[in-house]
């Protein structure tokens, strides 16, 4: 597979006070290679440098040095033409309050350069698509957040791009309004092939969306890789839960190969391996032995969320608006 | 350049008297930019000179400033409100991340702002005509587009001007929207010949063209002044479209890496 994105040691400080004498370092030497057609999540606590690295990525904020390269084109030198082919949505969606929604795509179609013909097709085409039909004619600033978030993405496909950039397209979203927006991310990408990179907070998000994630904390990427990736790098281990009757001797526990840790509460005992499926069977075969009448066994995966969690301990969250 | 990417160029252009125009017509206050200011300045002053029972040559010197200061005032603020638009709907990072070039932006503001100003000219000549007897279009009509042509290009500069600040301090550069007009009015001699300013403010006027239109449109009125004014005028016109042009670049880079662009779409 080609490579759409490639990014080698991004580095950003952002100055405040006066003559910038305020410095705060947000990313610290940023890789990244994301392929054609891929949906890459980047994913991090609040302050590690998501938004300014989409920032950087998309032409709207230059890096004090590192290259980057979009679809074969060199991202500091050849900005205007890399507009061309990308375009993007964020969460906090903010268009022109007194135009209505067509019109605020028709303007954004302007800006692209398509034809009334075009513009027009397209603009209904893309209302359709985003169930705004009833809306059409309402003005930005009387529109829902769900709404707003809808007409942002619209906005986002209008000039069919090749690299769609998402800034936490669900952030502040109730759950059946989200669903609806990443199905329709997830079918607008298989239909048209783009390459989406976005960054969020929802590890179900990412862990439905993306073909491979990277974690960044503290403006550094921890570590890139599949949902699966992450959660074996973690080696959290897998959870056990036993139901059972009798006694479960803590000896035979502690005995067993692969036990990380455990903990007995009445008649449920959660255990943590190493690996799952492999260390069930033993168990079950030794607790029994030891007395223990096993009657409900669940084992449960680390979740993404847990993964999250394990990345993101002792960062510090309170960096400033650049998030 | 191919046919292709001129129209793709005009539709760009296009795009920013669109926005404007419609924000125009569904603000009612827009009216007050075009018809209740203008008037009430212009009657303010005009009533003053019959009070002080000047003569029709000084009525009109001062008549001319009036009508160019609102010419001016109405043009430059739709330059102005193409950022300034975005910079209250906080979608400024929407218009950047497409590609368009500082030109279109301000070239199709300003057709929307030269319309604009137009009406309010025509309303405002016709007013003079019927409430203080003075003939604007004394000159002939080759002065008087020239006049105009210089008034608008003024306007640009201005506009463009707020653009450049509002780039660099965000919200804090809203009221140069306002007051630089103000500022010029002062200056260039709108009520009275520069002569009478002290110094150095007489230097300053003459490297601001407005000085230069206004002596050029007054001397047809017996106001004579030496020199090639409108070469004077548009010549500093020309320096300082050029000067902009490149400002303007400059500081759109410097927003690209100070992150002011996201910063003011939050």
């Amino acid at each position: 597979m080609a490579l759409t994105i490639k990014a080698e040691g991004i580095f950003k400080t952002f100055r405040s006070g006066w003559w910038g004498r305020k410095q705060k370092l947000v990313l610290k030497g940023v890789d990244l290679q994301i392929e054609e057609g891929e949906i890459f999540g980047i994913l991090g606590p609040n302050g590690a440098g998501k938004t300014t690295l989409l920032s950087i990525l998309s032409t709207l904020l230059l890096p004090d040095r590192g290259k980057i390269g979009i679809l074969g084109m060199d991202g500091l030198q050849d900005g205007h033409r890399i507009r061309e082919k990308v375009n993007s949505s964020s969460g906090n969606a903010n268009f022109l309050w007194s135009l209505t929604v067509r019109e605020n795509l028709h303007f954004y179609g302007r800006l692209y350069g398509l034809t009334r013909n075009r513009r027009e097709e397209k603009v209904n085409a893309l209302i359709k698509l985003f169930n705004l039909e009833e809306h059409r004619d309402a003005t930005f600033d009387r529109l829902s957040t769900g709404m707003k978030q809808r007409l942002s993405l619209a906005k986002s496909l209008l000039n069919d791009p090749a690299v769609l950039f998402l800034d936490e397209p669900t952030v502040g979203l109730d759950p059946s309004v989200s669903i609806m927006i990443r199905e329709q991310v997830r079918s607008i990408q298989k239909e048209r092939g783009m390459t989406v990179l976005l960054t969020t907070h929802n590890m179900k998000e990412a862990e439905f969306l993306c073909n491979r994630i990277a974690f960044l904390k503290n403006g550094e990427i921890l570590t890139t890789g599949t949902a699966e990736d992450l959660k074996r790098m973690v080696r959290m281990g897998d959870l056990i839960k036993l139901e059972f009757m009798g006694t479960i001797s803590e000896d035979e526990l502690l005995r067993a190969n692969g036990v990380i840790n455990y903990g007995i509460s009445g008649n449920l005992c959660e255990i943590i391996v190493d690996d799952g499926e492999r260390r069930l069977g033993t168990l079950i075969a030794l607790l029994s032995q030891s007395g223990a009448q096993i009657i409900k066994v669940t084992l449960g995966q680390t979740e993404l969320e847990d993964v999250f969690i394990e990345f993101a301990k002792g960062t510090d969250s309170d960096m400033g608006v650049w998030d | 350049m191919s046919l292709l990417n001129l129209q793709r160029g005009l539709i760009q252009i296009w795009a920013f008297g669109i926005k404007n125009w419609i924000i125009t017509k569904r603000n009612v206050f827009s009216l007050f930019e075009i018809l209740f200011w203008p008037v009430v300045g212009f009657f303010s002053v005009g009533l003053l000179t019959n009070f002080l029972e000047l003569d029709a040559d000084m009525v009109g010197f001062i008549l001319i400033g009036v009508i160019s200061m609102s010419v001016i005032q109405v043009c430059q603020i739709d330059v102005a409100y193409v950022l300034l638009y975005d910079l209250w709907s906080k979608s400024l990072k929407h218009t950047f991340i497409a590609p368009i070039h500082p030109f279109q932006l301000i070239l199709g503001s300003w057709l929307i702002g030269v319309i604009r100003s137009f009406v309010v000219f025509l309303l405002l000549v016709f007013l003079s005509t019927f409430a203080f007897g003075f003939n604007f279009l004394k000159p002939g009509l080759g002065p008087l587009i020239l006049f105009l042509l210089g008034l608008f290009l003024i306007a640009a500069l201005i506009g463009i001007s707020v653009c450049i600040l509002v780039l660099l301090f965000g919200y804090k550069a809203e009221v140069a929207a306002w007051s630089i007009t103000s500022l010029m009015a002062l200056i260039c001699g709108i009520y009275y010949p520069i002569s009478i300013l002290p110094s150095p403010l007489p230097e300053i006027a003459r490297v601001i063209p407005l000085t230069y239109f206004l002596e050029y449109f007054r001397s047809f009125y017996g106001f004579h002044h030496g020199g090639n004014l409108l070469g004077w005028g548009f010549g500093q016109i020309g320096v300082y479209l050029v000067l902009e042009a490149v400002l303007f670049k400059i500081v759109l880079h410097r927003a690209r890496r100070t992150g002011i662009l996201i910063k003011l779409s939050e």
